[in-house]
């Protein structure tokens, strides 16, 4: 297995895109999760200009625990970038011819599409742990007092954080191997939320029940939007089973799907 | 003893085209297997389905007696069609990749490059190689893991004379080890000059195969000058089946078991002095294309 990884970690430690879209995704997911509050106090300065006044530590956004699931709510948003990541790594080997000669020397199709999966499963791991300890960090400098019980309490969204980026790196995967162009790879892997948006809108009122089985859906769900809670509305605090679940069974027919692709194809 | 691959009933159908039809074919130990055909005809499907990177429509083959996994791929080394590489990685990077997946020592990689010279040029970028340098690699990545049979495609595609030669070189140094090399080429003199083998492939049927050394069995052919007519001499001359006159010279087809030195006493005993006497052996392209033609 560790191969495996090792393989693939290979092709892309000297791949100078590689390094700049990764380098990119880190550096914007990172100061854009770390400064809300700048941009809260933004916000008061342009309410002041128009003689609102906004208390912004009244807005708990960084404190323990709402902090865990605010920063792993608004970094769901940058998993795309890193899907593109994904993308080009797995086109290339189209497009370059690549993976027919990784099969000629010896490596069977099963273990070349786990080789592409545990490097995602590494990407979803370093992108949850940056995003862990930048919500650390931003919880210990801005939470007036820091309450173990507080600083331990929903951890569960981290796991719920890497099972979304995993299942969407999963897709852009199996996309990137049925199409096998990066750019249209991408596009499609960009209109898809929409796609299912407009699908979804067109049968929820034949068979509703069905909704948040939908993959982008059910992603989408892993980790609720939290902001409501700060203008005094009942949000979902707790990460659903039945969306892990559910999110974990797509990832699975992502995966496997990409497999019997290429199993099934004359490269 | 097993032969190092056999194919049984092997066929590859592209939806109605039909590129590779039943074929049945043995390569033994220590054979140079030249696999001639026109462009099309199916010698790289026929490779790729022994790589496994084309799935066939029916058939099966076996390598080493046994059937194909990843596994015996790694005992093969092979290139198929064209060099195929990641540009932005080196020479070096690319055969580490290689020898990773074919779980060789990275030791050989220093050996490979300097058999086939591209020891100076390893750190350069895959993508800056010359064509030449690009099929070398090529060879030296197939070499990696010390393979009991190389699988080369059209190894000296697009290379100018100087390439081909030191392609062709490299190829017999490598035979000469005592490794199976299986060699598709439309290249015939290529062929001659390395082969012990050869199939003939013509729109995916086998049309012949055979060692290569009989195709300059059977018929010599003579060619004669001299400073008198010939005519009426070489029409007397018993061991003759045709003579033909061309280009100043006479061509005479020799019956079996007659030898050209048999035409040369002859010729002496009847006060003729021949200046000019050489036996043609018949040329692989010459059988070549007679089997093509008679396969239609």
């Amino acid at each position: 297995m560790l191969h495996l990884l090792k393989i693939d970690l290979k092709k892309m430690t000297s791949y100078r895109t590689f390094w700049v879209v990764c380098g990119l995704y880190f550096f914007t997911l990172g100061m854009t999760t770390a400064s809300g509050m700048e941009f809260l106090k933004w916000l008061v300065r342009m309410g002041a200009s128009f003689g609102t006044e906004i208390n912004i530590t009244r807005i708990p956004f960084y404190h323990f625990p709402d902090v865990w699931q605010n920063i792993t709510y608004v970094s769901g948003f940058f998993k795309a970038i890193l899907a593109f990541m994904v993308v080009i790594s797995i086109t290339n080997e189209f497009t370059y011819r690549t993976v027919r000669q990784n099969i000629i020397d010896g490596l069977s199709r099963k273990q070349f599409i786990i080789s592409k999966v545990l490097t995602n499963i590494l990407l979803s791991l370093m992108s949850m742990l940056m995003v862990f300890v930048i919500a650390l960090v931003t919880g210990l400098v801005y939470s007036p007092t820091i309450v173990f019980t507080d600083l331990v309490m929903d951890l569960e969204f981290f796991g719920a954080y890497f099972l979304e980026v995993f299942a969407f790196l999963s897709f852009a995967l199996l996309l990137g191997m049925v199409i096998q162009r990066s750019g249209l790879t991408i596009v499609i892997l960009v209109l898809s939320q929409m796609i299912e948006a407009i699908i979804r809108a067109n049968v929820d009122d034949y068979v509703p029940w069905l909704i948040p089985y939908f993959p982008m859906e059910s992603i989408s769900n892993l980790i609720p939007l939290p902001f409501p809670r700060y203008v005094f509305r009942e949000i979902q605090d707790y990460v659903s089973i039945t969306s892990v679940l559910v999110v974990a069974g797509w990832t699975f027919v992502f995966n496997y799907l990409a497999y019997l692709k290429l199993k099934k194809s004359d490269i | 003893m097993n032969p190092v691959l056999k194919i049984e009933n092997l066929t590859k159908n592209f939806g109605r085209l039909c590129a590779v039809n039943n074929m049945n074919l043995q390569v033994g130990a220590g054979q140079v297997f030249g696999m001639l055909g026109p462009n099309g005809s199916g010698k790289t499907t026929t490779l790729g389905m022994l790589m496994n990177v084309v799935n066939p429509t029916s058939g099966s083959f076996k390598w080493f007696g046994e059937e194909a996994t990843h596994h015996t791929r790694k005992k093969i080394g092979a290139v198929l069609e064209h060099p195929i590489f990641y540009p932005y990685l080196t020479g070096q990077k690319n055969l580490e990749l290689t020898a990773m997946i074919k779980g060789a020592n990275e030791a050989q990689i220093a050996d490979v490059l300097r058999l086939v010279e591209l020891s100076d040029r390893k750190d350069d970028k895959y993508r800056t190689y010359s064509l030449g340098m690009k099929q070398r690699l090529a060879i030296a990545s197939a070499l990696l893991n010390d393979p009991q049979v190389l699988i080369l495609d059209e190894p000296t595609n697009g290379l100018d004379p100087m390439g081909i030669a030191e392609i062709r070189e490299l190829i017999k140094k490598i035979a000469s080890d005592g490794r199976t090399i299986i060699l598709a080429s439309h290249l015939l003199d290529e062929v001659q000059k390395v082969c012990t083998h050869f199939a003939v492939l013509k729109k995916g049927n086998m049309v012949y195969s055979g060692p290569v050394e009989d195709v300059s069995k059977g018929a010599e052919t003579v060619e004669v000058k001299a400073d008198v007519d010939l005519t009426d001499a070489l029409s007397s001359f018993q061991g003759s089946s045709s003579v033909l006159r061309e280009n100043g010279y006479f061509e005479v087809t020799l019956t079996d078991g007659v030898k050209s030195k048999d035409l040369n006493r002859f010729l002496f005993e009847k006060g003729i002095i021949a200046s000019h006497l050489v036996t043609k052996k018949k040329s692989l392209e010459k059988q070549f294309l007679e089997i093509l033609a008679e396969s239609k």
